[in-house]
Formats: structure tokens, sequence, C-alpha cells
């Protein structure tokens, strides 16, 4: 699904954000990406969906190099990509169900379709009877999952999440991880970036550490360190 | 395709609210910029109808009596040929020819015009003179004509005409210069006005991306935005043009005969013809301030 061949990428002559940097995700697998800030764990995740371009290598997403895909393109890419972000960037003027329904709306899918569709997601991440409400009326766990609602209702290949649970406190990150795994049995292949050791001790998946830019550990069922 | 079309004007709408102020503020500013434009294009209309009788040199005009025979026109026509050391060309202006001119002239004066029809209007040699600036030599020549068979009146321009000829080409210029500036100022506070409403919405804007929104959905209710600021303003501009036409026609049609307005007003239609101009400018200017800045600023 997702494969890096010697991908690197820097700022300036000081920071390299990732270095010679390649490896393989199989479709369906969930993968954490740790490392201290300023690793490159970031800069990886916004290559895979074209917010940057590496200066050299190639990533292949479900089947083809997009370093150089075309502009026209990228959107097409980016429909099987879902995004969570730490600071889940909703939309403060509109209510949940608009804000999972926008993800829809804005590529064209008909008005039937979202009103199918928008509940069910809701329902899926937890959020039945609360689509209503605005962002500002939740709790910050509540939020996340309105954004998992949105990245995931178009039923993306890939799902990417930079520091979902950075915000959160312990107990409603845990819950976030066990929608996160409940999205990858669906099939969706999960990339996660993190500093939760917690977490990732808990889950046991394949854990990619990266320090100053280089993948220094590829591990499965692997542990934060 | 209907939910694009229902997304687009929502977002332009909702955008029209958001940003109330400054939308005000551009489509103000290009309705008064196109509405000096308007007026420059119509007060250029009158000057020309005012000068229709001496448009491309003429000088002097021969006006034959209403019904001169063949014979009396060719005699004239002959004479014309024959001074060719003071007249350079000459156009003959025949019955439906001068009706027309008649139609321009007399815009302002309906209660004249209307007494005058193809059985009764005389017609006229226009004469272009070798050297516009010998009057004695034109107004020895004139007096000359004036004898001659089936000659109703000769006329030649005075410095008055030349001087309305000066005004004309004095005021055109710096008010089409100003209208210049003006559609600058509107095109550049339309570009502003997008701009503001585009980093008002940058979150969005980021998520529609993420998500895989395409530049040109994510561009259009931007463009449309700028493009009905221009019409918008161009509507206000037409209605201010037309009041203002209409008012001041009225006006010259009050005043007392012969005191040299009649000519100045616009009642052909062409008014019209300007007022789509003024459209057609005015969603230029929104669909370039807005393109540039869709285009300039969209990179999230």
């Amino acid at each position: 699904m997702i494969r890096l061949e010697n991908v690197t990428k820097s700022y300036s002559a000081e920071v390299v954000a990732l270095k010679d940097a390649s490896f393989d995700v199989a479709k369906g697998e969930f993968v954490f990406l740790v490392g201290p800030s300023g690793s490159g764990k970031s800069t990886l995740l916004r290559m895979l969906n074209r917010q940057e371009r590496p200066e050299r290598g190639a990533v292949w997403v479900a089947g083809r190099n997009i370093v150089d895909l075309p502009g026209g393109r990228i959107p097409m890419l980016r429909r099987n990509i879902g995004n969570i972000f730490q600071d889940y960037k909703l939309l403060l003027e509109k209510n949940v169900f608009e804000n999972v329904a926008f993800a829809q709306e804005v590529i064209g899918r008909p008005k039937h379709v979202i009103r199918q569709q928008v509940p069910a997601v809701l329902d899926l991440v937890g959020l039945a009877g609360k689509e209503e409400r605005m962002p500002n009326q939740l709790s910050g766990g509540e939020q996340q999952r309105v954004s998992i609602a949105r990245a995931f209702v178009n039923r993306p290949l890939i799902l990417l999440a930079d520091e979902p649970t950075g915000n959160l406190d312990p107990g409603p990150g845990e819950g976030l991880m066990r929608l996160l795994d409940r999205i990858n049995k669906t099939g969706t292949t999960v990339v996660m970036a993190t500093h939760d050791q917690r977490i990732v001790n808990t889950m046991r998946k394949r854990v990619i550490q990266l320090d100053r830019g280089i993948i220094v550990r590829d591990q499965a069922r692997g542990v934060y360190e | 395709m209907l939910s694009r079309l229902r997304y687009t004007f929502r977002e332009t709408f909702d955008s029209f609210r958001r940003n109330a102020t400054l939308t005000v503020a551009a489509i103000i500013t290009a309705a008064i910029s196109l509405l000096g434009l308007g007026l420059t294009f119509l007060s250029q209309r009158g000057f020309d109808n005012l000068l229709a009788r001496w448009e491309g040199g003429v000088e002097m005009i021969v006006y034959m009596q209403p019904g001169a025979t063949q014979d009396q026109l060719d005699f004239i026509a002959q004479n014309l040929d024959q001074n060719s050391q003071v007249i350079d060309s000459y156009e003959y202006c025949d019955q439906s020819c001068s009706i027309a001119e008649a139609d321009r002239v007399l815009a302002g004066e309906p209660g004249i015009r209307d007494l005058l029809n193809e059985g009764n209007i005389p017609t006229q040699f226009k004469a272009v003179p070798t050297d516009g600036t010998d009057v004695e030599l034109l107004r020895l020549t004139a007096e000359a004509f004036e004898a001659g068979p089936g000659v109703f009146d000769v006329a030649f321009a005075e410095e008055q005409i030349q001087l309305i000829g000066q005004l004309q080409s004095f005021f055109g210029f710096r008010l089409f210069l100003l209208s210049g500036f003006l559609l600058v100022a509107a095109t550049l506070l339309i570009w502003n006005t997008i701009r503001t409403a585009i980093f008002a919405r940058r979150r969005e804007i980021e998520v529609m991306k993420l998500v895989g929104a395409t530049d040109w959905f994510i561009r259009i209710p931007f463009m449309l935005e700028g493009l009905l600021h221009g019409i918008i303003g161009a509507a206000l501009a037409s209605g201010g043009l037309w009041l203002w036409n209409e008012q001041w026609t009225e006006g010259v049609q009050s005043f007392p005969n012969n005191v040299g307005f009649a000519s100045l007003v616009v009642t052909d239609g062409y008014d019209q013809t300007v007022m789509l101009f003024m459209f057609g400018i005015g969603a230029l200017v929104g669909a370039v301030g807005a393109g540039i800045a869709a285009s300039r600023f969209l990179d999230v």
C-alpha cells in the first residue's frame, strides 16, 4: 500500500527532516511512527498525502509513485487518504453533522448519499445523537472522534494520524485508539505518528522509530522504548 | 452536479454576508468607476452629435433646396470639382443621409425634427478644404456658392465648432484616464476583498484540500463572488446612467431653442449599448480581480 525508497528531504543545510528513508507498509497494516520532536514523523506523513515532496527517492502510494504526480491528480490521491490531526482542525461554525458532511460535499457526493453515510459513520465513532452539537459543545475526545469520522467517511484506503491523542487525557485517548483499531480491522491502513508511550506499548503494533530523519528501528509488534 | 452548484452559491453568498463591509465597498467602487466610464461615453456621444455635421474635416456645407433638380446638383458638384485649389474633397449627403443626421443633431428638439421628412429636408454637399486655416478664402468661396442654382444656404465651421472639438478631445481623454484609474482601483479592491475572504476561510480551505477537493472547486465560489461584485456594480452604474440620461434629456428639451445644446443628448439607444458594455467591463474587472486573488492565495 505504501513504499518509501531512499527518501531524503531537508528544509535547509542544517535541518534534515528525512535521510535515505525506506520501508514498506502492507494493506491493512497499523504502523506507529515514533521518535522525538523534529525527528521527521510529521514530514513523513505530509509526504504521503503530497503536502511535501522529497528531494530524492520515491514515494509509492496505492501502486503509484506520487513524487511527480501532476497537480491536477493530487485531489484524487487525497480522496483515498484520511487525515487526523492533533488540533482536530474542525470547522467551528459548522455542527458535527456538517463537519463530517463537508468532506463528502467538497468532492461532489450527492445529498442522498451524504444523508445516508454521515449518520452511519457518526454511529461508528460513538457520536450518534450529537449531530446538531457545535464543536465547542464537545469534549476534546469527542472533537477528535468528529475528526476521525470526517477522515473515514469517504472510506479511504489509508488513514494518516498525526499525534491524534496529543491533546487528550489517557481515558479518551485509549477510547480513540480502540476506534482506530476498529477502523484498521475494516482493511484501512493506519499510519500514526505519536509520542504516547503507553498507547504504543499497549497496542503492540509495528513501530518505525525515527531519529533526526533516519529510520533507526522497524519492529513488528514493537514497543516505544 | 446539483449539489456542487448548491454548494458554490451557498458559499458565495455566505462569503458576501461574512465580508459585508468590504463587499459593499468593492461594489460601490466598481459602480462609481463604471458610472464614470458610462458618462464619459455618453458625453463623447453628445459631443459627436453636436459635431456630426462637421465630421471628417468638413468645414463647408452647401445645403440644396428641397426638390433641387439633378441638373442643379450636377452644377454644384462640377463647381466643387473645378475649385480644387480650395476644395480638397467633398461628399454628397442625400435625403436619407440628411434624415439620419437630423436624428442626431435634433435629438434634443423633437418638435423641429418631426417637421422634417425626405420630401422637405435639404440635401448637402460636405466639403473638406485644402487649407482650413484660410478662413477668408473659404468665406469668399462660400459666398460664390450661395448664389448657385438650387442652393438653399452655405454654412462653414466657425471657431465655436472648432472649440467644441477641442473641448471634446480634452475632456474625453482625461475622463477616460480617470475612469481607467477608478477601474484599476475597483479591481484592486475586489482582489483585496477576495484575499480577505480566502484568509477568513483558510482553515476550511486547508480541510477541503486535504479531503481531495479540486483547486477549481475551491476557486469557483471566490471567482463567482468577484464576478458578482463587478456585475452588481455594473447594475447600479447602469441604473445611475439611465437616470442621469433621462433627467439630462428632459432638461435639454425644456431649454429655449437654438441655445446650442439640442444635439448634446443621447436618445438613439446608444445608452443601452453603453450599459451592456458596462456589464461586460464590470464582469471582466470582477473576474480578473477575483481570479488573480484566488490563484495567488489558495496555495495552502
